[in-house]
This record gives C-alpha cells, sequence and structure tokens, in this order.
C-alpha cells in the first residue's frame, strides 16, 4: 500500500528567487500556502553557506519551520565533477563531496538527498554506510533523456541490489515519461516566427527516432532556423518524448523498491489541471497502486514564464485530484 | 567559442554600483558589482574567461581584481578557486586598478564571463559552455 506525500521544490521558484522578488523566506511561505507538507531544496542556489550548513542558517531554517510549520525533507545534491577547469575531479573527490552533502542533509533534518550521475554506480556504494550512519537516503536522479531502463541507470540498479543497502537507490523525474513536446519550448519556437510545420516535421522526426544530425540536416534543408533548431535541440537533448511511456512505466514498476522520492516535473499546466506533455493519468496509478513510500515534489520548471505560483498550485491541485484527496 | 548556453534572471552588472577606489586619498581606480548569470552558484574555479571593456577599451587582465567576501583574486588566480563559493543572489564586486580613478558621467561597462556548468558535460572532459556576460551604462555622480 502506498503512502504518498506531496510536496514541492523551492527551486520552482528559481525566476523569483534569482531575480529577487523573493527571498528563502518567501518561497518557503509559498510553498505552504500551495499546500506543500515539506519542500526540497537545490543546496547550491539556496544555502547561503554551501557548501556547508552553517548554525547561523541552521537556526533560521528551524525557526521558519516552527513559524510556518513546514521543513525541508530533501537535499537536493549537485555533482560537480567539471568544477576545476583543469581536470575533472576523481572518484576519491567526488565521494567526498558526497559525504559531505550527506553530512549537510542531515543537519537540515533531511532523510533524502537527491544525487546527480556523474557519481559513479561504485561511489554511490561507497557511500551507503555514510547514508545509513546519517540515516539520509540517497538516489539518483534519472532525469530525461535516462529512464530506468537505460543502460547506465541499469548499471545503478545491478549495483544498488547488490549492495543490499535500502540507503542508495533512486529519484525518478516524470519529465522521463513525457509523450509529447515541451509546450513551453513549442510555443516560444512559434513566438520566435518557426513555421508550425517545421515543428511538427521535427516532432515527427523524434518520435521515428530518427538521428540528431539526421534531423538536423532535413530541418536546415526544409528552411529551419535558428529558433527551430533551439527547439530540436531540447527534443533530442533534456525534453524528449516518445509515442507511450509504458515502457518506461514498466522500468519504474522494476525500480520502485529503490525509490524514496521523485520529481514530480511540470512545464505546464492547463485549468483544468492537465500537464501539456507529461502523462500523469498513466503514472499515478502506477505509483498510487505500488508500495511507494515517500513525496512526491512539484517541479515546475518554465521559469521564464513568470508564472511559477499559479502553476506550482495548479500541479499540486492536479496531484490530489489523481490521488483522489 | 561556439554555442554557449545563457540562463538569466537579473542584470549581471549590477545598477548605481559604479565608485572610485581610494588609496592614500587618491583616487587609484574603480570598481562595479556583477551577478552571476545562472539558477545556482559555483565556485570560482568554473569561471574559464574574464575580460571587461570600459567605454570601449579593453582593461589589462592585470588591473581587473574579483574581489568576494572580502577577498581579492586576479583573473589569472580564479581557476585556483576551487573552495569560494560565489552564491546565485550574491553580487561580486570588480575592482580595476587605474591610478587617477575614473570621470564623473556615463560609462559603457562592457563584461565578458564566460563559465561552464560542472555538472554538465559534453564530453569526457568537456561541460557546457554557459554565457555570463553583461553590458550596462552606469553612472558615476559628480561630488
Amino acid at each position: 500500500m502506498s503512502d504518498i506525500k506531496l510536496g514541492i521544490t523551492l527551486y520552482c521558484f528559481t525566476n523569483e528567487y534569482c531575480g529577487d522578488s523573493m527571498t528563502l523566506e518567501d518561497c518557503i511561505r509559498k510553498a505552504k500556502e500551495i499546500g506543500a507538507e515539506g519542500y526540497e531544496i537545490v543546496a547550491t542556489q539556496m544555502i547561503p553557506s554551501y557548501p556547508y550548513v552553517s548554525d547561523e542558517f541552521l537556526g533560521e531554517i528551524k525557526a521558519m519551520s516552527a513559524y510556518y510549520d513546514i521543513a525541508p525533507i530533501c537535499y537536493s545534491a549537485n555533482m560537480d565533477r567539471g568544477m576545476r577547469g583543469d581536470r575533472n575531479l576523481t572518484e576519491d573527490e567526488m565521494l567526498q563531496m558526497a559525504i559531505n552533502d550527506v553530512k549537510s542533509a542531515n543537519k537540515m533534518g533531511c532523510k533524502v538527498m537527491r544525487e546527480q550521475f556523474l557519481l559513479s554506480p561504485a561511489a554511490l556504494v561507497k557511500l551507503a554506510p555514510y547514508a545509513e550512519a546519517y540515516d539520509v537516503r540517497v538516489g539518483i536522479e534519472i532525469h530525461n533523456p535516462e529512464t530506468p531502463n537505460t543502460p547506465i541507470m541499469r548499471d545503478y540498479l545491478e549495483k544498488i541490489q547488490t549492495s543490499g543497502s535500502k540507503y542508495i537507490g533512486f529519484v525518478p523525474d516524470f519529465g522521463l515519461f513525457a509523450t509529447r513536446p515541451n509546450k513551453p519550448m513549442w510555443d516560444e519556437a512559434l513566438r520566435a516566427g518557426v513555421p508550425v510545420s517545421i515543428l511538427e516535421m521535427a516532432r515527427d522526426m523524434r518520435l521515428n527516432d530518427v538521428s540528431w544530425d539526421d534531423a538536423m540536416k532535413k530541418l536546415g534543408e526544409a528552411g529551419a532556423t535558428g529558433p527551430a533548431f533551439a527547439t530540436a535541440q531540447g527534443m533530442w537533448g533534456f525534453v524528449q518524448f516518445r509515442e507511450n511511456c509504458k515502457a518506461e512505466l514498466k522500468g519504474l514498476q522494476e525500480i520502485m523498491p529503490y525509490c524514496f522520492h521523485m520529481h514530480g516535473k511540470c512545464h505546464y499546466l492547463s485549468e483544468d489541471l492537465k500537464e501539456a506533455s507529461i502523462p500523469y493519468n498513466e503514472i499515478m496509478p502506477v505509483i498510487a497502486e505500488s508500495d511507494y513510500k515517500g513525496y512526491i515534489v512539484t517541479e515546475y520548471e518554465d521559469h521564464n514564464s513568470g508564472n511559477a505560483v499559479e502553476m506550482t498550485r495548479r500541479h499540486i491541485a492536479m496531484m490530489k485530484k489523481l490521488l483522489g484527496r | 567559442m561556439a554555442f554557449a548556453m545563457r540562463i538569466n534572471f537579473v542584470d549581471v552588472v549590477c545598477d548605481n554600483s559604479l565608485k572610485n577606489v581610494f588609496a592614500n586619498g587618491k583616487k587609484v581606480g574603480y570598481q562595479f558589482d556583477i551577478r552571476l548569470s545562472y539558477y545556482r552558484g559555483h565556485f570560482l574555479s568554473v569561471i574559464d574567461k574574464l575580460a571587461l571593456k570600459v567605454d570601449g577599451e579593453e582593461v589589462p587582465a592585470d588591473d581587473i581584481s574579483f574581489c568576494l567576501h572580502g577577498k581579492e583574486f586576479g583573473v589569472s588566480q580564479l581557476h585556483d578557486q576551487v573552495s569560494e563559493f560565489w552564491r546565485i543572489i550574491e553580487p561580486a564586486t570588480i575592482k580595476v586598478f587605474k591610478n587617477g580613478g575614473i570621470a564623473a558621467g556615463e560609462h559603457d561597462i562592457d563584461v565578458t564571463l564566460m563559465f561552464h556548468s560542472p555538472y554538465m558535460p559534453i564530453s569526457d572532459t568537456d561541460y557546457m559552455p554557459i554565457d555570463g556576460c553583461g553590458n550596462k551604462k552606469l553612472t558615476l555622480a559628480e561630488f
């Protein structure tokens, strides 16, 4: 029997936070107002003492948690393998970075940490004893174009299963289930004057698994210009989509025992509470009928829209509706 | 550099931040503030290029200091700052050594700031280049 809690990642308010119209406290208050039961924080974005959690900041967080009755539940880490200009970080250096993040997550009271795939499967296994000792479960984010079925994620799965640890696993991002093109990017292309025929051509080639090189060539021949290629770059990049997501949902069921946190990705929600490219009506029953216990946090990602608050609100409303709450 | 991603929520060159820098009661340069153009903070070591043109003239790299957290780094020292973290909502100060300072009035500040996103590999050793450049006319008040 599943036990799904709804949260939001403060990353939804990236535009407002980075553009100085919302402070961290504003973001936390808004999360509570919208109906989140807990929030995720991207450490490199909003923790002033990053890569550490200072006692001063912890005091502020605790005060806000008490005042607004909402607490951080997931510490979102980055794996900055390329932070040095001269060479990649070594496996040992990346492990140390992740250990430090586990400690920070624990200090903030988070029981879950999002980690990125540059931390290798072997290093993730090495992190497990630290995760256990600090009681922070570390999940590798599965973000489009990765899916539970792609080779790198299969490698993690094998290592996680072999390790026997309950403290390492996955954080699936629902963007991986997309069955339609990213609406904000599509609309932006239209606004930039890209003919809809070009966009449809790109969409159809994506659905038919045409290679990026061939697609570029064909789009070029059809007269595509900069904005069309930018949209196509997304379609072959981080916002890929396919005819249906049956195989991906099957993959999700397989990794479900190792999932303890999920990202409810959204780019656009209509007034009648439908996500434009991600079939939530197909995804949510699979999770609701599983033994999943944990948060699904709303992750709105069309920062330039200026609509973050309304879209986040709609997403939470959609989730409640789909869960029959 | 060919393609570079641009993620921008705030002006790179900060309004009303231009001032002269003094030593021994004399103007020895000027300074202004800049913001990081991205959605999260970064260690300074991800900066690949920092250059400056003021009123159309290239400022020698040796005369540029990048200042953060009460510390000052030369352009050539930035690559080594693997533990100095520039927050996304935190202005950094650019100080320029120029004996005599800068004249009152309007100046065209053109900052070239290229960095890479260290968790977005585009090959085994290369990372997504990010355009963090900014340009603005700042006015130094008469006094």
